[in-house]
């Protein structure tokens, strides 16, 4: 097998509601610019932790982890749907608000404000809570497909201009490796602290992608950026420490007054979402805080089930905070990332039972519901993010899936095996793994009855030599190379520039093996 | 229409204008013609400057007569207690390398200029002094002044060797700014 460890999740493949949750961020992504249908949380312009820049991110996170682990030979079903977010993470709805967050006058900040000025540039000062996502969204783009053309000149560029004001247009021009390089020396510039969302406050949390991209630019390109990051930021953070003396995640650093803010009230997503990243690269420290900080969040319902404790957040400056916290989707990404199982099935058990689970165009997701429990008194509350992303992210992880992702490269190799290069929107695929020992592509699609192009691209076939087809345990299809020879029965096979095409428009799923000679 | 130009990130310009610790003034022009290494520190460091400067000495002499055509700068991030005379003294160990120092607009243009982080810390309660935790980075700067590389903290002499040996004979004048 080509998967590290034998894992057996390839050949395991997907179950009818992770196929749900990538059909679904599928879907999002095919939404046509500025149609932000389904994403839209309780608060205003894209400030809090409900903004689309998140739900395109972890959107892509969870694809990536899927890919790596779960069908890590369908490239072709996640490059277009990466391309499709990183081109919505360019769009100025979702970076716009940082014209500004960027002027400060926060709780946090509101005595430095006369020091800042309007910036329409998202990356150039703070705001790691954009500019890492799309550093690291481009990295991982170019690591897990091998295509560069976010590492072009300007492939990265912010565009802004209004016919109605703000006179010329605004550009701002950069690709991975500028992009990367900007966030680097600003963690230098830091001493390794990290690099402030709002302007003078440095967040554990929003610190952590940056990293993850680092580690990407190193395997792409070589180097060892993310060692360095990471070795300066534990020294940097060993004056403040990770930890509160309540066990629970630090959230942010003040930059002026170099004074953490810790999690007094126990705020779920601030451990659960530090706690999903960090074990990246900090796993042994995270594993051993889990379960304490897990057990203030967690409440037990009937048959197994879970639900967040989330508590009432107090009035900032006389004012109730309108946003989306997320912490239940976070708390099942975290679970899902510790291999918490129990935990892990005992949200999603919640989530199917109490938060009115829907499928729409073959996608499932949970949609907004603002009520914080229904008649019965269980927990109903779920935010885009939590209900667009977060479960599925969740359900698609494996356990350390980011960890195996950041520290078991994976081999160039399999850009040269058997893989499905181009798959139809309208298909799903359920499993895509070839079996390097066995020498053989196994792959199920599903055109749930709907799909009218039905079309799979097979590439990489040129040096493999003879091989046969199977669907459902029967041949139904010889060749060589990249040639289809003798079919049986009703089998649409051509040879095309990339590869063979085939065509799947049964109305049920089919469960294809490719095995080779040679 | 014009577009108007775009904000590029604050790139690694590699100046300052400083005093050495023989008292000239000095900037970056001072040592066109030859690479540069540019390391910034304190004298009352403990562990980070006397490691580095030991390194990057110990660089210099293995790189034998090519060294020549390098110039090593230690800047002090501390210009309250290192004028040029302490530097001086200071580097009285380290003989290959030349201490920069400056008024306090001074360093902080030079720190801005190479991205440097560095922080006075709180006086001690026992005899006031203090630390200035720095950005422990070496800048390797081509004869035209620009910033090829620069190295961690952490990199093996060996390695410096050997990246250093391999700037110095490979070197044309339209080598481009890159990582190393």
């Amino acid at each position: 097998m080509n998967n590290p460890g034998g894992s057996p999740h390839p050949a395991a493949g997907l179950d009818r509601l992770q196929i749900g949750h990538l059909r679904h961020f599928a879907n999002l992504s095919r939404q046509p610019p500025n149609q932000w249908d389904l994403m839209k949380g309780k608060g205003y312009g894209q400030e809090d932790f409900g903004g689309y820049r998140f739900q395109l991110a972890y959107m892509a996170y969870a694809l990536a982890l899927t890919h790596r682990h779960r069908l890590p030979a369908a490239p072709g079903v996640f490059k277009p749907i990466f391309e499709r977010l990183i081109g919505k993470m360019l769009l100025p709805e979702v970076w716009m608000y940082w014209r500004d967050v960027s002027r400060g006058g926060s709780i946090f900040n509101a005595h430095l404000s006369s020091l800042y000025v309007e910036q329409w540039d998202p990356v150039i000062r703070d705001n790691i809570m954009y500019s890492a996502y799309l550093q690291s969204m481009a990295l991982m783009y170019h690591y897990l497909f091998d295509d560069d053309r976010y590492a072009q000149p300007g492939a990265l560029t912010l565009r802004f201009w209004s016919y109605f004001w703000g006179g010329e247009e605004k550009r701002f021009v950069y690709d991975e490796k500028s992009l990367n390089a900007h966030l680097y020396w600003q963690m230098v510039e830091s001493g390794y602290l990290g690099v402030a969302c709002e302007p003078n406050c440095t967040f554990q949390i929003c610190n952590q992608p940056a990293i993850l991209g680092f580690r990407l630019h190193d395997l792409v390109y070589g180097g060892s950026i993310a060692t360095d990051v990471v070795s300066g930021y534990e020294q940097a953070w060993k004056d403040f420490g990770r930890i509160g003396d309540n066990g629970h995640y630090n959230i942010m650093l003040a930059q002026d007054t170099k004074v953490v803010r810790p999690n007094i009230g126990k705020a779920v997503w601030v451990d659960a979402w530090c706690g999903a990243l960090m074990n990246m690269w900090n796993r042994d420290f995270v594993h051993a805080h889990y379960a304490g900080q897990a057990k203030d969040f967690l409440k037990p319902g009937s048959d197994g089930e879970f639900s967040v404790i989330t508590g009432e957040r107090p009035l900032v400056m006389g004012q109730t905070i309108v946003s989306d916290s997320c912490d239940f989707g976070w708390m099942a990404a975290w679970a899902s990332e510790m291999g918490d199982d129990t935990t892990l099935r005992g949200l999603l058990k919640h989530a199917d039972r109490h938060m009115s689970p829907r499928w729409s165009d073959g996608g499932l997701h949970y949609p907004r519901n603002d009520a914080a429990t229904d008649a019965d008194g269980n927990a109903t509350m779920i935010e885009p993010m939590s209900g667009n992303v977060l479960v599925g992210y969740a359900r698609l992880n494996i356990p350390d899936g980011l960890w195996r992702f950041y520290n078991e490269p994976w081999d160039a190799s399999r850009f040269a095996e058997p893989a499905l290069t181009r798959v139809s929107d309208d298909l799903d695929v359920s499993k895509a793994w070839f079996d390097a020992v066995a020498n053989r592509l196994e792959f199920s699609l599903d055109g749930r009855g709907v799909a009218s192009n039905g079309e799979v691209v097979l590439g990489n076939l040129r040096s493999r030599g003879r091989w046969s087809l199977h669907r459902d345990g029967t041949v139904i299809a010889r060749g060589e190379s990249d040639l289809p020879g003798k079919t049986s029965g009703d089998v649409d096979f051509q040879p095309t520039e990339d590869g063979l095409r085939l065509r799947h428009l049964d109305a049920g799923p089919g469960a294809y093996v490719m095995t080779f000679e040679a | 229409m014009q577009v108007p130009p775009s904000t590029e990130p604050p790139a690694i310009l590699g100046t300052f204008q400083l005093t050495d610790h023989n008292g000239r003034d000095v900037d970056a022009g001072s040592f066109r013609g030859s690479f540069v290494l540019v390391f910034f520190g304190f004298t009352h460091c403990r562990v980070v400057c006397p490691r580095a400067l030991t390194k990057l000495s110990a660089a210099l002499n293995a790189l034998g007569e090519i060294s020549v055509r390098l110039a090593a700068l230690y800047i002090t991030v501390d210009p309250d207690r290192d004028n040029p005379q302490v530097m001086r003294d200071y580097l009285r160990a380290y003989p290959s390398i030349l201490g920069l120092t400056g008024s306090r607009a001074q360093i902080d243009d030079a720190k801005r200029n190479f991205r440097v982080f560095a922080r006075r810390g709180a006086p001690s309660p026992d005899d006031g002094g203090y630390d200035v935790p720095h950005t422990a980075i070496t800048y390797l700067l081509d004869p035209e002044g620009v910033v090829v590389a620069h190295f961690n903290d952490a990199i093996e002499v060996s390695d410096l060797i050997a990246r250093l040996g391999s700037h110095l004979k490979n070197y044309t004048p339209a080598e481009v700014t890159r990582r190393d």
